[in-house]
C-alpha cells in the first residue's frame, strides 16, 4: 500500500477569496436545531433555487452556528462574488427539520472574527415562563425580552408585551 | 419599503410582533391584511418606529360577493385589498377602481393576460407579485408558481401596469428583509429596482389613499384651497 500523498497546499494569490455572512435565526423556543440540520437545508434550498451549478460555484458552509431558546446565530461562508447567490438560497430557508425558522442577514464580511465581532453577539437569551392576559383570559406564556410564545388551545401565538392586557 | 402581512387571529404572530420583526428587517411600514386583528398603531409605532397601516383582504367566491365586500369596507380602511385566484375574480378586480390591489392573482386557477394588465393600469389596481411559493414551497409548486412570476411580470412590464412585491407572511418568521428579496428577485428573472419599487409602492397606495381621505380633496387633481372660506 502506497502512503498517502500530502498535498502541499495553495500558495496564498491562488487561494479562493471568501465572504462570511453573518445570520441571526430565529424559531419557536422549543425548537432543538443543529448545525448539521441547518447545514442540509442550506444546501437543499441552494441545491432548488439556484441548481447544482449554481450551488457549487456559491459554495455555502455553516461556519460557526449557535442555537439556544428559540434564537440563534450562524456564519455561512461563500465564494467571494457569490454573497447575493448565498442572500437568496437563505431566504428560501423556510424550515429545519419541520421547525420554521425566520432568518436575517445581518452583515458580510472579509474573514470570521470581523463577522463575529461587527454583527453577532447579542449575548444568551433569557427564558421566563409566565402567565399572560391575551384574548380574553390568562394564558401561559414563554417571555424573552419583550416577546412572548403565548400558548393558546389551536397553538402557540408569537406576541409581544403590547398585545398583554 | 412597506410590507404586507397576516396577523392573529388569521395568523400564527400578532400584528405588533410582525411590527417589530419587519422594523428589524429595515421596513418603514407594515400593511395589515387581517380584518379582525386587533391593534394599537400609535402604541405599535412609537415602541418600534415603523407604520402600522389598518388593510383588509377581501377573500370572496366570486366577482358578486366581493363587490358587496368592497362597497362595505371601502370607507373603513387606507388599503383595500382583493384576493384574486380565479379569472372572474381577477377581472373584476382591475376594472374596480376603489380596489387598491389585486393579490395573488396568478394562484390556483387563476390566469393573466394582456386585457387584464392593460384594465390594470387604466384604473390604478396594483397587482401583487406574490413571493410566497417562492420562498416556503419546493417541487411542483414552486415551479408553477415561478412560471406564473414569470408570465405576470412580462404583462405588468409590457403594459406598465401598476405593481407591489409582498411574501404573504403569517407569521413573522415568515418575513424577510428588502435586501433578501432582492437577491431571490434576482435569481428568478426580476431586477432589485423591481423588487424595491413594489415595496415601495405599498407605501405610495397608503400616502395616495390618506391624502384622498384628507378633508381637503375634494378630486383627483382637485384640493380645498388656502384662501377657500
Amino acid at each position: 500500500m502506497s502512503p498517502d500523498i500530502i498535498m502541499k497546499h495553495l500558495p496564498k494569490h491562488i487561494r479562493p477569496r471568501w465572504r462570511y455572512l453573518a445570520v441571526a435565526i430565529e424559531a419557536a423556543p422549543d425548537a432543538d436545531i443543529d448545525r448539521g440540520a441547518f447545514q442540509r437545508a442550506l444546501w437543499y434550498a441552494a441545491g432548488n433555487l439556484l441548481g447544482d451549478v449554481g450551488s457549487a460555484d456559491a459554495d455555502l458552509t455553516v461556519f460557526g452556528f449557535e442555537f439556544d431558546a428559540g434564537v440563534g446565530e450562524a456564519i455561512v461562508r461563500t465564494r467571494r462574488g457569490e454573497t447575493d447567490a448565498a442572500r437568496a438560497a437563505l431566504a428560501c430557508i423556510d424550515r429545519v427539520d419541520d421547525t420554521q425558522i425566520g432568518l436575517v442577514v445581518r452583515g458580510i464580511s472579509g474573514t470570521v472574527r470581523a463577522c463575529e465581532e461587527s454583527y453577532l453577539g447579542d449575548g444568551r437569551p433569557n427564558l421566563t415562563e409566565d402567565s399572560v392576559a391575551f384574548a380574553d383570559d390568562q394564558r401561559s406564556a414563554i417571555c424573552r425580552d419583550d416577546v412572548a410564545e403565548i400558548s393558546l388551545p389551536e397553538g402557540f401565538v408569537a406576541a409581544t408585551e403590547l398585545d398583554f392586557h | 419599503m412597506y410590507e404586507a402581512v397576516a396577523a392573529y387571529p388569521a395568523g400564527d404572530s400578532t400584528v405588533s410582533r410582525q411590527a417589530r420583526t419587519a422594523a428589524d428587517y429595515g421596513y418603514d411600514g407594515i400593511v395589515v391584511r387581517t380584518r379582525n386583528a386587533t391593534f394599537d398603531a400609535d402604541a405599535i409605532s412609537n415602541r418600534y418606529g415603523i407604520e402600522v397601516v389598518g388593510g383588509i383582504e377581501v377573500d370572496a367566491a366570486d366577482p358578486e360577493s366581493a363587490a358587496g365586500a368592497v362597497g362595505n369596507h371601502r370607507s373603513e380602511c387606507p388599503v383595500l385589498l382583493v384576493r384574486g385566484g380565479t379569472n372572474a375574480l381577477n377581472r373584476y378586480a382591475v376594472e374596480t377602481d376603489r380596489i387598491d390591489v389585486l393579490t395573488r392573482p396568478m394562484a390556483g386557477d387563476g390566469e393573466f393576460n394582456h386585457v387584464l394588465a392593460r384594465a390594470a393600469k387604466t384604473h390604478r389596481v396594483h397587482v401583487e407579485f406574490d413571493l410566497g411559493p417562492v420562498l416556503r414551497r419546493s417541487g411542483g409548486p414552486r415551479v408553477q408558481a415561478l412560471q406564473g412570476l414569470r408570465k405576470l411580470r412580462e404583462l405588468v412590464e409590457q403594459y406598465d401596469a401598476p405593481f407591489v412585491v409582498s411574501v404573504n407572511a403569517d407569521s413573522h418568521r415568515q418575513l424577510r428583509a428588502p435586501r433578501e428579496l432582492q437577491a431571490v428577485g434576482e435569481q428568478i428573472g426580476f431586477t432589485a429596482d423591481q423588487i424595491t419599487a413594489g415595496l415601495e409602492a405599498w407605501g405610495e397606495i397608503v400616502a395616495r389613499n390618506r391624502g384622498r381621505a384628507d378633508e381637503r380633496f375634494i378630486e383627483p387633481g382637485v384640493r380645498r384651497g388656502r384662501y377657500e372660506p
